[in-house]
């Protein structure tokens, strides 16, 4: 009965896995840019959460919908910085563009914040049933991970500008003939993938201690899941969050829990090898 | 009057010169046609009005202001629409989707029930089609929304690039039919075509070009009489 509890926290985390990695592969789905500034942004939101709720006695859930618009106007900034001068470049130039981003905001991160273990002091309490506890920050933290994921799909489907990101993604030159902005629409896609990014980390902060560096781990899991669910998909991230987030959870009923990186990168990899447009994913 | 006026423009991709002062006018309400073999320029003259190669040399005036430095979108708001070659639809997306991604222009949006109408009526299949990803579609039902996703942006010019490229003779008519009922909207219409004969029949006035540069111009039952054009593009003799 145990397993089932780490199962089920597994389950719960997944959902917050799938919205960080929403980001990442909304970002690469529109522009091919492999956001390696993600982890940061991540842990950006963390920190977002953790100081309203800290510093200004805001409650944390409130402070997520501050977080997270912060975590878009962050987005679009480095877009304007960093993304768009190498935007027509090979993939090369842009990776190291985010990898720079990403070192910016680690040294500043890091100046300002140390890499002292930070946690947000808000308990909600558990569920509990017979012998099954679930806290009930995780199930907020899966609810509002649907929520947003629901409001993504929203906002591509119903909104003229939701369908202006997903022409600029399917078509640049040809929405730019049609008299889309096509920079203005990647800027605002690297806006909410970003968003993405800090809701995540706020969500995890109400759930696990954090520093400046513990968006790199969250970072990772993206690209796995990613990969998991098909780069470019935002649904496909979602699922392969809640398989990761399983996998996470069945893993340490039968090895130590060191082994759950390398069985996940070994997914990865068997992924990358034989089914490279993911297991959800849709083929181009 | 001219509503685009093309001068002396020179362009390319890198170090190679594709365009040498090409100049070419477009009179308002006219049909012109721009035809010529494969690979002398056409679908580059096409993308450096359009700003999507960027032009060396020259000057691009539409209704009089110079627009050559201006980026496509800002283009297609003034009213300069491009059909490109290959229809590069948004084929992730379904058929209304894309006649509404059509409608971005800020000049276009008040008349989008109006124009959304009209193309449904030109082109009843992409009606009944309606809901379907423009991937599914075929060759020529993807031409007609090519078409019709210029129409919805309300153009002041629209240039179609190979019109007829792959299509079955019963439907090239048909669109060549469309292209009528534009020029009696008012709109006028640059027709880049490879179907010479086709072009010179339907069009006002024609321009060859060939090996980058204009070789000939005029109104087009003259061209047509050009013992050049006869023996080298019409396969008279």
């Amino acid at each position: 009965m145990e397993n089932l509890s780490f199962l089920i926290d597994g389950l719960l985390l997944g959902f917050v896995y799938g919205v960080a990695a929403m980001g990442l592969t909304l970002i690469w789905g529109v522009m091919n840019v492999i956001n390696l500034a993600h982890g940061p942004i991540i842990a950006l939101g963390s920190f977002g959460v953790y100081l309203l709720f800290s510093r200004l006695g805001m409650n944390p859930y409130l402070a997520l919908i501050f977080t997270g618009a912060a975590g878009l106007l962050l987005g679009i900034v480095i877009y304007w910085i960093a993304i768009n001068r190498v935007i027509e470049a090979p993939h090369l130039s842009s990776l190291l563009a985010t990898f720079s981003v990403n070192m910016v905001i680690i040294g500043l991160g890091t100046a300002a914040f140390s890499t002292t273990p930070r946690n947000i002091d808000y308990s909600l309490g558990s569920l509990t049933f017979n012998t099954i506890t679930i806290p009930i920050s995780r199930i907020i933290a899966a609810v509002a991970s649907i929520i947003f994921t629901a409001v993504l799909y929203l906002f591509l489907y119903r909104t003229t500008l939701g369908k202006y990101v997903r022409a600029v993604a399917n078509n640049r030159a040809a929405a730019e003939l049609m008299g889309i902005p096509s920079r203005r629409i990647l800027a605002l896609s690297f806006g909410l993938g970003s968003t993405l990014a800090a809701l995540a980390g706020g969500l995890i902060a109400t759930i696990f201690p954090f520093t400046i560096l513990s968006g790199g781990v969250y970072e990772l899991k993206s690209f796995v899941i990613g990969v998991l669910g098909g780069l470019g998909n935002p649904l496909g991230a979602l699922i392969g969050g809640l398989a990761l987030g399983l996998l996470e959870g069945i893993i340490p009923a039968f090895l130590p829990v060191t082994w759950v990186p390398v069985l996940e990168f070994a997914l990865f990899v068997l992924i990358l090898l034989f089914r490279p447009t993911g297991l959800f994913g849709v083929k181009k | 009057m001219a509503i685009l006026e093309v001068n002396e423009l020179d362009s390319g991709y890198g170090e190679v010169q594709v365009l040498w002062q090409t100049t070419l006018k477009l009179e308002e309400g006219q049909l012109t046609s721009l035809v010529g073999g494969n690979g002398v320029g056409k679908t580059t003259l096409l993308h450096t009005v359009m700003g999507l190669t960027r032009a060396w040399r020259g000057s691009i005036r539409f209704e009089g202001r110079e627009i050559i430095h201006l980026a496509p979108h800002i283009k297609a708001d003034m009213g300069l629409v491009l059909v490109p070659e290959g229809r590069q639809l948004f084929t992730d997306m379904s058929v209304a989707e894309n006649l509404e991604m059509g409608a971005s222009p800020r000049r276009a949006k008040p008349y989008y029930e109006r124009n959304l109408k009209r193309v449904y009526e030109m082109f009843p299949r992409l009606y009944e089609r309606r809901e379907q990803r423009a991937g599914t579609l075929s060759g020529g039902e993807q031409q007609m929304l090519a078409v019709g996703r210029g129409i919805m942006a309300e153009p002041k010019i629209l240039m179609i690039d190979e019109l007829s490229l792959g299509l079955a003779p019963v439907l090239m008519l048909q669109l060549f039919e469309t292209l009528r009922q534009l020029k009696t909207l008012g709109i006028t219409l640059l027709l880049v075509e490879q179907n010479v004969q086709m072009a010179l029949a339907i069009s006002d006035y024609t321009y060859v070009i060939s090996e980058g540069r204009i070789k000939l111009q005029g109104p087009s039952w003259e061209v047509a009489k050009n013992p050049h054009v006869q023996t080298a593009y019409l396969g008279l003799s």
